[in-house]
């Protein structure tokens, strides 16, 4: 079989969307030389899939191991039409190579003067200059120069020289990722180096861990006795848990079957869940933008498990379960509002945070039987009848709503009372989230509608991202 | 001693009868459908069947009575006495729960058990051992064979003295229910029976003894089950059961300090125990109090909020003990039937257990 890259390249949609739909596939990994997908099919100009890519979620500026994002190579091999999707999907257009070149530098070069002309008009500076300390203008020939040059003073850019600076630093926070993570089921509890035990909670201990030099979190379930059936289970339920084909999303990378111990492997996330950042000390600001931002990327992520049939069961979706990620490549770090002049340092780093639905708190069908720990977030019809009696998409939107609650309020929800209260509290006595004033009445309404007594009534994900995004731009 | 009222056994041999227990086997080993339902059809008529034409209660008159010989006979009214009927019950359903594996069902516990068939596999199951006798056999003298070798292995089992055997072969052969009775609510005892059996069960026995050629008959009273106070007692003695044996004043500042305990926990959403005897028997405010006090709420499908029936409550308890080994607690020393049924020192050994643990806990 040929490759995911060669598919790209050669713009066979078709298998490019069967191996898209394949859960198990990263479709941000990179190849040797850490080109993405995205890399190649802008470079080959397949425009269709570039579509596709941005549409699931491919990571923009994403770079490769000389640096180029994926506007370097759409503007140097003359795409105008994926320049501008880029563009409009927010590429940044500054983006610097490990040459210091921008996409400017190589639009001029190669004379792609239509294409030159669009970055100028959409902000493209003149004046950057490589480490060789030549500008885009010294790069192209004399007609196109003297067109760019005056297009730029019409847009009122200073046509001052700015110097190279070396940003190599922020490499390997936007490269794409190693593409052998996703190829490994089974592993040896060894290969992990656990070092320092991070918590023990009800579900399990967590360790923090390298594999394969990538930072992990392994947790080793809590079980009284692991029986051959749960251990059979386990690897019967494993790989529903390794999804790599959505960015909103957080999957198992691996697991370790070797009783007494069952190991779920995950990606370490510095910043922890968002429990952690909107109620924990971590010092995150975030302000409505972000704690908009982090609804519609859940809800994303919720829509996308929403699509698989059968849906992942118990799988509650609780802040505890969201994971904060931090990716440098979402953005575009060379916007001056990232950039502090003086020490070349990321500002306002919290735009580059985005929530993850985290795979590994899946409950196992056989672990912690009869418990539930988070019934706050849970919908009542959740905690008296049994999932497959439920409509588990309405449910989820409870969950849901409780979440944009959490957001808004920033508080715990019913912080004041034990599972054990809150729960029964819920399903016999009524107990609801009261709506606090000061909430916009926007939001106020979408929680409400969100959380609907009726679940047939709650609305569906692809009705609300809409409403989210709208909020947003306000 | 009796004879057999059921002379006509000898030598009528009737071919369903032969061998219905390697017939149902046959269906255990997977014959063809139409053959097997043909077999169940028949097994079940052998079952139904009593292995002789009895004809019950044959009156002393049907007898001679030797000089001095002495018999003893049920009081008719005794036999419908509800307390005996739902005795006979009880065990009925028990002897069917234990054999449910070997899907042989017991219907009459005199015509079912006279000969020995039934016990054997009883025991066998019981105590898990293997009784060498013939599988079946016909003849009464064959029957009673059988009879002697499973009794004096039951004996055995039981430890009793040779005073505490109140069953014979003779006994149980001529299906004489107070020896049956015995030999059950001994068996049940012994092995720990999940069932709760009635208090105070007794039976009214006209005793006809021949003297000077003339009938005299008096009337005595035979008590079945005493008051039910040995429900689990079987494991290792513990505190508690010193605690009841010596210390009965001691017990109701146990109870009262368990009841403090529970319902601190409890009234946090809203209930109140009082009774512990009774309220922790159908397992609900045990599964709310592993709940409670290891944080978690338990959703209302996975118990059953308002046990009916005991297989429910069953469940409830089991499943609170569940949660209570996933904390940490030792393995409950008593039983989910147990505590379902009832037993209060079944019911104070669980919750002591829990106490133990989580007594510091505040508020």
């Amino acid at each position: 079989m040929e490759d995911i890259f060669t598919q790209v390249r050669e713009g066979n949609a078709f298998h490019v969307r069967v191996w898209l739909d394949n859960t198990e596939n990263d479709l941000n990994q990179g190849d040797d030389h850490r080109f993405s997908l995205l890399h190649w099919a802008a470079r080959e100009g397949r425009t269709n899939i570039v579509d596709m890519l941005i549409a699931r979620g491919a990571r923009i500026n994403a770079t490769n191991m000389g640096d180029d994002t994926a506007l370097h190579l759409a503007a140097s091999h003359g795409h105008r039409d994926i320049v501008m999707m880029l563009l409009h999907n927010k590429a940044n257009i500054n983006a610097v190579n490990e040459h210091g070149n921008t996409p400017l530098h190589y639009a001029a070069f190669w004379g792609k003067d239509q294409i030159a002309e669009d970055l100028v008009n959409n902000g493209a500076l003149v004046g950057i200059c490589n480490k060789f300390n030549e500008s885009p203008l010294e790069k192209a020939k004399p007609k196109l120069g003297s067109m760019l040059k005056e297009r730029a003073l019409q847009l009122g850019q200073d046509l001052q020289k700015i110097p190279f600076k070396d940003r190599s630093w922020l490499g390997y926070k936007t490269r794409s990722r190693d593409a052998l993570l996703s190829r490994h089921t089974g592993i040896d509890i060894k290969q992990l180096n656990l070092s320092n035990q991070v918590a023990v909670t009800h579900s399990g201990e967590m360790y923090r861990g390298q594999w394969e030099e990538n930072d992990i979190v392994a947790k080793i379930l809590s079980i009284r006795e692991c029986t051959l059936r749960m251990s059979r289970d386990f690897q019967e339920e494993i790989p529903r848990l390794r999804i790599f084909n959505h960015p909103n999303v957080l999957p198992v990378l691996a697991c370790c079957n070797q009783p007494p111990d069952l190991v779920v492997v995950s990606q370490f996330m510095p910043y922890g869940s968002l429990f952690n950042v909107l109620h924990g000390e971590t010092g995150i600001v975030v302000d409505q933008n972000q704690a908009l931002r982090f609804a519609i990327d859940i809800a994303r992520g919720m829509e996308f498990l929403h699509t698989l049939e059968p849906m992942i069961p118990d799988l509650v979706i609780t802040s505890k379960h969201i994971m904060i990620d931090e990716d440098l490549a979402k953005i575009n770090i060379d916007d001056p509002k990232y950039y502090r002049k003086t020490d070349g340092v990321v500002n306002g780093i919290d735009e580059d945070l985005s929530a993850r639905i985290n795979m590994a708190d899946y409950k196992f069908s056989f672990h912690e039987k009869g418990k539930l720990f988070s019934p706050a977030w849970m919908a009542p019809e959740a905690l008296t009848r049994k999932p497959s009696e439920i409509n588990q998409r309405a449910a989820d939107m409870w969950s849901f709503a409780v979440l944009l609650w959490e957001l808004e309020t920033r508080e715990v929800p019913h912080a004041d009372l034990t599972p054990m209260e809150c729960g029964m509290k819920i399903a016999m006595e009524g107990l609801r989230l009261t709506i606090p004033p000061g909430i916009s009445s926007h939001m106020s309404r979408l929680v409400k509608i969100c959380m609907n007594e009726e679940p047939g009534k709650r609305p569906k994900c692809d009705m609300i991202i809409p409403i989210l995004e709208k909020l947003k731009q306000k | 001693m009796a004879t057999s009222p059921n002379p006509l056994t000898v030598g009528t041999p009737k071919k369903k009868d032969e061998s219905f227990l390697d017939k149902i086997g046959t269906i255990g080993r997977k014959k063809k459908a139409k053959e097997a339902s043909i077999l169940e059809e028949e097994g079940k008529l052998a079952i139904e069947s009593p292995t002789s034409p009895t004809i019950p209660d044959v009156g002393p008159e049907g007898y001679l009575l030797d000089e001095l010989e002495e018999r003893s006979m049920i009081e008719p009214t005794s036999k419908e006495d509800p307390k005996v009927q739902e005795l006979i019950k009880i065990l009925l359903d028990w002897i069917n729960d234990v054999l449910a594996d070997d899907r042989i069902i017991v219907k009459d516990i005199l015509e079912d058990l006279f000969d020995g068939q039934i016990l054997q596999k009883l025991i066998e199951k019981l105590a898990d051992i293997r009784v060498q006798v013939p599988e079946v056999t016909q003849s009464e003298q064959g029957q009673k064979q059988k009879l002697q070798i499973i009794l004096s292995v039951i004996n055995r089992l039981l430890q009793l003295q040779w005073n505490q055997v109140r069953w014979s072969v003779d006994k149980v052969h001529s299906k004489n229910l107070v020896a049956i009775l015995h030999l059950l609510v001994t068996l049940a005892r012994h092995y720990r029976a999940p069932i709760r059996m009635p208090d105070n069960v007794s039976v009214n026995l006209i005793v006809v003894t021949k003297r000077d050629g003339m009938l005299q008959t008096k009337r005595i009273v035979e008590d079945i089950t005493t008051i039910n106070d040995d429900i689990g007692a079987r494991f290792e003695r513990d505190a508690f059961d010193t605690l009841f044996d010596h210390a009965p004043d001691k017990l109701n500042l146990v109870k009262k300090t368990l009841v403090t305990f529970v319902n601190k926990q409890l009234l946090k959403i809203n209930f109140e125990v009082a009774d512990l005897e009774a309220q922790f028997h159908d397992g609900v405010y045990l599964v709310l109090l592993m709940g409670l006090l290891e944080g978690y709420f338990v959703p209302l499908y996975d118990y059953h909020q308002t046990a009916s029936t005991f297989d429910q409550k069953v469940h409830n308890v089991q499943f609170a003990f569940d949660l209570m080994q996933d904390a940490g607690l030792p393995r409950p020393k008593a039983r989910p039937e147990d505590v379902v049924n009832q037993d209060l020192k079944s019911t104070l050994r669980v919750l002591y257990n829990i106490f133990t643990k989580y007594k510091g806990q505040g508020a």
